[in-house]
This record gives structure tokens, sequence and C-alpha cells, in this order.
């Protein structure tokens, strides 16, 4: 029996993780920081709010430090261009290898319902847990790390010991 | 020259949005290549199927930890920049918390914020729907904010690192968390041979 055709032409793991951990090393080097991406949502979505509702988020406890008089644009932030950075990256690295295909993944008996219900019921969950966290798998599993930040051990401690202790409840979707 | 650049003042502003620019393309392609766009290659490592996400994550881990404790020997990077400036401040209580969420966050949706940006642009419809779902609950804890503000920056203890915790030297921390990925990285092959959910034995088994 063969691996799945989903998992088929990828890098060897060690060797793709050795590159990762090399990017990781030069954003270092470079700016003192690490990779991130879930600060780039929280910009992105107080900008779409503030062209709904400008009042409301300058007055919301939570936003208001992005929208500061005489500040930068929120977007004008390097997480943010980090995060172009990876829309660009993978989707050249898509292209190269002919693997751009739409399709919804899932266990072979889950329905798309259930596994598009599930993954907006999982990305809200996330995204709460990431402002409490201050982070997410890149800016404090990754990143806090391998700086060895006791708060980002932790924080990945939590999150693979979780996700490992729910992974039952949730197998229907996966096989 | 001795980094970090930037918190040296090697480079401006403009320059380091470039910087974030060509260090995301890098970051996206490697997950990419690394197989990171699918949901099922990212949550096979919870049912024991294929340990891809340990193996990745924590050589990436161990090869930039080792990498920066060896340009600092070299005298190539300041650490000590890095621990005033620019490590991670440890709230213990919310990052616990955070961390469950975003576990179950996780399994259930199947993605990670970096992730499912790349599998978007593999043409993943979960993944959109896991993106637009991590908007809404940035609205949720925003609207939520008064009521956790106060839990959200409990528990500060500042920039701790594992090595303050146990007392011990940074290299020798380090030395152990090396040790413990080889053992991970080890008894992760066990794992794919015992793969408890699968009857017939991992995809990464059969692969073999």
């Amino acid at each position: 029996m063969q691996a799945p055709d989903y998992a088929q032409g990828f890098w060897n793991p060690y060797v793709a993780g050795v590159a990762l951990g090399l990017v990781l090393l030069m954003s270092f080097y470079l700016m003192g920081t690490g990779l991130g991406a879930s600060g780039a949502v929280v910009r992105t979505a107080a900008v779409v709010a503030h062209s709904v509702a400008p009042e409301a988020v300058e007055q919301n406890e939570f936003f208001k430090s992005l929208f500061k008089s005489g500040g930068k644009h929120p977007l004008m932030n390097r997480i943010v261009f980090m995060v172009l950075g990876i829309f660009l990256g993978g989707f050249v690295a898509v292209l190269t290898a002919r693997r751009f295909r739409p399709e919804v993944g899932r266990g072979p008996t889950a329905g798309v319902g259930l596994r598009l219900s599930l993954a907006f019921v999982g990305g809200v969950l996330g995204g709460v847990g990431t402002r409490f966290a201050l982070g997410c798998t890149s800016g404090q599993a990754l990143s806090g790390g391998a700086t060895m930040a006791a708060g980002s051990w932790a924080f990945m401690l939590a999150v693979f010991g979780t996700a490992f202790a729910a992974a039952y409840f949730v197998r229907r979707q996966w096989s | 020259m001795t980094g970090p650049l930037y918190l040296f003042g090697t480079f401006g502003y403009g320059t380091s949005l470039i910087v974030s620019l060509i260090t995301g393309f890098f970051f996206g392609f490697v997950l990419e290549r690394a197989g990171f766009a699918d949901s099922r290659t990212l949550t096979n490592i919870f049912y024991f199927r294929d340990m891809r996400v340990l193996r990745v994550m924590f050589s990436a881990l161990t090869t930039a930890m080792v990498g920066l404790i060896v340009l600092s020997w070299l005298g190539l990077f300041d650490y000590s920049v890095l621990l005033q400036y620019a490590l991670l401040e440890t709230f213990l209580w919310p990052q616990l918390v955070g961390g469950i969420l975003f576990g179950l966050g996780f399994i259930i949706g199947g993605y990670c914020p970096g992730t499912s940006m790349v599998g978007i642009v593999s043409g993943r419809l979960d993944a959109i729907v896991f993106l637009g779902g991590m908007f809404v609950g940035i609205y949720v804890f925003a609207a939520g904010f008064p009521i956790w503000s106060t839990f959200a920056s409990s528990g500060n203890l500042g920039r701790l690192t594992l090595w303050q915790v146990f007392d011990i030297p940074m290299s020798v921390m380090a030395a152990l968390i090396v040790a413990m990925a080889l053992a991970a990285f080890w008894l992760a092959g066990l794992a794919e041979k015992w793969a408890p959910y699968d009857k017939k034995g991992s995809p990464a088994q059969r692969r073999s």
C-alpha cells in the first residue's frame, strides 16, 4: 500500500524541519523576532471592522491600541508583511510543484458539510485561543520555543496535550 | 555583523517590512514543501498515523535554537539583546488556557493560522473556512474583552526562560531539549507502528 495521495511528493520531514529552522534563525538574526501569523489576522480583522463601524472599534478596549491618533496604519506592520510573504511563498511552492487542487481535506468517510462546519468551529476556537496566548504555533510554539521562553513551552504543551486528548472525539472527520 | 541587526539599527523600519516579507516568503514556501497545506497531514499526528508534524516542528525548533547559540558563541548574535528586548513574555494562565482553546481549534478545525494560509493558496476550502472562523474568534475575544481583560494579562512572569525556571546553564537546557527531540523522533516511529486508531497500521508504516 502507498501513502495517501495528499501526503505524497513532499520533502523529507527532517529536511523540511531544518529548512524551517533556518528560516526562523534568519528571522531572529535579522529582526530579533521570530515568525508569526496570527497577529496579522488580528490587524486585518480590526481594519475590516473599522471600515464598517469606526467609532465602535476605536472605543473597543482590545482594538483601540491599533488606532491611536498619530500612530501607523494597523497594516503597516512587520507581521502583516510576513503573512503577505507566506501567501506568496506558499503559492509559488504550490504552483512549482503543480499541487494546486480545490478540495476539502477530510477523512474518507466524512461529509463535506461536517468537515466545513468543524473547520469553522475550530477557526473560532483557534482565533480566541491565539488572543489569550498572544500567538500561535509559529509565533509562540516555534519562535518562543526556539528561544526557550517559558510561557511558549507552556502554550505548546497545552496545545498538543489538548489536541491528543480531544482527537478521539472528532475522529470521524479524519478517519 | 552582530545580530539582531534590526534591534542594533543596522537597517530601518521600511527595510524591516521588506525583510519580513522575504522571511514570510521562505516560511510559506517551506510550509508547503513540508506538506502542511493539508489538514489531514496536520492532524494525522494526533491519531499516530503520520508523525510528520512532530518531526518537522521539533527539528525546526532545535535547528533555530542551536543556531542562535552557535551564532552567539561566534560573536555574530547578541543573545542578551534578545533576552532583554525581544523574548516573548510569559503570561502563564492565559497562555495555558489559550493553548487549550488553540489545541481544540487545531484538532477540530484541522489547521493553525499559518498553515491555513498555505492551505488557502493550495485550494483547500476547509482552510478558507478555518481562517474565516478565526476572524469571528477575534471579534468574540474583542467583544468580551472587558470580561476577561484582567485574566488575559494575569500570571505575568516577564521575559522568563526555561533555563531560569530550572536554574541550569542555558547550554545544558538546550542540550536537554535536543535530547528530548531525539527521543521524540524515536518514539514517533514506534507510535506510527502502534497506530491505535487504524487496525491495518498507519499510512506511514504502509508506505515503507
